[in-house]
């Protein structure tokens, strides 16, 4: 399967322009890729607790139906357990967001103050303009008049009391398509393989074996990506968890997990979930004003680990791509197609790589392509048979 | 289902039954390694694999005839198949190239096994692909016996 395919130069054009295309369009019905993807993903999980079932005697149909039972009885007890935490949480969510960016806020100022007074020279810069946690907002003429400090509080406070029920309205739309997960993860458990042999039927016989042979190394491209992609997480999950505790924080391992599930978004994900537990640690210890520091610390040590270490053997290695391809077509896919793009980037490119190559070697293949028009003949004439008296 | 098979089912799997590299198997297991299978129909005289290409996996002939020849060599005709005859069998154990062409004499149904899903019957359901295995191995000694006594009987005529 880890056949080096040749490809030229107008193979790799169709590729980024067919990948940039996908991208664009699935931006418009992200409502629809986003469970497809988290089903994906539930799929290459769950796809060896059935094999073990079956490999125990099960049928396909009885394996999939008792991975599904546990997987839903293990979900309803977490559900279970954490409900009154998230319910508290939404409660309370418009006042923690407050005080977390308050302290950002003085944070921010800590270390301003700090470094100016390590750094004479800073004294005589123009003090940068602090950036607003929420982007541009209207600032109203009572705000205006007040102190600095006031005056961002104040505009934060404001945001929250408007937006807060536009966001939570936002995420309740994403309900129903995340509802869809187990269903699709149900499905490609029970009809995946049934399902590719009724596509493969499609296909003409000429190009049977060459196509049946791309449709495994899709398969195995987007099964090693995403098993890399779980792997990675995990070992980041851990490895931040681990120094998260050392460190003293709260709920190490919680935060240590979303911080690494954020990670999936490209250089934006990597940066939100390091702001939000240095966040959450310059919140939670006051006294300590160094733990930010040591949190910062802990994660570009982090990321530097899983940049020379850990992508390289899970995600880099599954999909053998060039670094310089990598990063070119992430931030190609961020221009195209926003944090969606991002998201989805990799994946897509990783499916239409192998399939843009061997499409490109069956174009290729001039014995195929003569064998093909061979079997149309053959089958043209069959069906002129009798039609014609002088034949 | 609508992507179900397109020959009745009760019948292939009575065709499956009497092919030699599943006759060990119970119903059971023949109607596990006869959803794996791909049905494909060909014309007279349409080439199925050809020489050099790279096999993905054996072909059994469920009805119809199929030649194996070398075209190199003036289109000699090496061995002819019936039904419950395979062919392509190195396919399923390595990914070396086609060493010869099959074409169908007749139009003919010919199921396919590829190697990729015979490992994965290898990991999940390992008794059935063990006797799969166990029959490949005897008819691929008995053709290597059988191809050993032609060259020797060939050397001694010359």
């Amino acid at each position: 399967m880890n056949r080096t395919l040749d490809s030229s130069p107008q193979v790799w054009f169709g590729i980024i322009v067919t990948t940039c295309l996908l991208l664009v369009l699935f931006q418009t019905v992200l409502w629809l890729v986003l469970p497809l993807l988290l089903a994906v993903v539930a799929y290459y999980i769950l796809s060896p607790l059935v094999n073990m079932a079956m490999a125990h005697g099960l049928t396909r149909a009885r394996a999939v139906l008792i991975v599904t039972v546990l997987l839903s009885i293990v979900l309803v007890c977490i559900g279970w357990s954490i409900a009154p935490k998230i319910s508290m949480a939404i409660h309370e969510g418009p006042d923690k967001v407050k005080d977390y960016i308050k302290t950002g806020e003085d944070l921010y100022r800590k270390a301003e103050k700090t470094l100016s007074a390590r750094l004479p020279f800073l004294h005589h810069a123009t003090p940068p303009s602090l950036p607003h946690p929420l982007g541009a907002v209207s600032i109203t003429a009572e705000a205006a008049s007040a102190p600095p400090e006031d005056l961002v509080t104040s505009e934060v406070n404001n945001f929250t009391d408007k937006h807060s029920g536009d966001i939570a309205l936002e995420l309740a739309k994403w309900i129903p398509s995340l509802l869809l997960v187990p269903y699709l993860t149900y499905f490609f458990l029970l009809d995946g393989p049934r399902f590719k042999r009724f596509l493969v039927q499609a296909i003409p016989n000429a190009f049977f074996e060459k196509t049946l042979y791309l449709f495994y190394r899709v398969e195995d491209q987007v099964r090693r990506y995403f098993q890399g992609l779980l792997a990675l997480t995990a070992l980041d999950a851990t490895c931040l968890g681990v120094g998260l505790w050392f460190l003293g924080l709260n709920a190490p391992f919680f935060l240590a997990t979303v911080a690494a599930v954020l990670a999936w978004l490209p250089y934006l994900g990597s940066i939100g979930g390091g702001l939000l537990v240095v966040l959450v640690a310059a919140h939670d210890a006051p006294n300590n004003p160094w733990l930010p520091y040591e949190v910062v610390g802990l994660f570009i040590a982090v990321r530097l680990l899983d940049d020379f270490v850990f992508l390289p053997m899970t995600v880099g290695r599954s999909l053998q791509m060039h670094p310089l391809v990598t990063v070119l077509m992430i931030l190609l896919g961020g221009a195209v197609a926003g944090i969606a793009g991002l998201l989805l980037v990799m994946p897509v490119l990783g499916v239409v790589m192998v399939a843009g190559q061997i499409i490109g070697e069956l174009i290729a293949d001039e014995r195929i392509r003569a064998r093909h028009r061979h079997a149309k003949e053959l089958r043209r004439l069959r069906a002129r048979a009798g039609l014609y008296p002088e034949e | 289902m609508f992507f179900g098979p397109k020959a009745p089912h009760d019948q292939r799997l009575k065709l499956l039954k009497d092919v030699v590299l599943f006759k060990d198997l119970s119903m059971r297991d023949l109607k596990m390694v006869n959803n794996l299978m791909h049905e494909r129909r060909y014309l007279a005289d349409e080439v199925i694999f050809d020489e050099g290409e790279e096999g993905q996996g054996l072909f059994l002939v469920l009805s119809g005839r199929v030649k194996i020849s070398l075209p190199a060599s003036q289109d000699k005709v090496v061995v002819e198949f019936g039904p419950g005859a395979f062919f392509g069998e190195v396919a399923l154990l390595d990914q070396s190239v086609r060493t010869a062409q099959a074409r169908a004499v007749d139009d003919s149904l010919i199921l396919a096994l590829f190697r990729t899903e015979f490992y994965s019957l290898l990991k999940t359901q390992s008794a059935i692909a063990s006797s799969i295995s166990f029959q490949l191995a005897r008819v691929l000694a008995a053709r290597m016996r059988q191809t050993v006594l032609l060259t020797g009987q060939h050397h001694e005529a010359s």
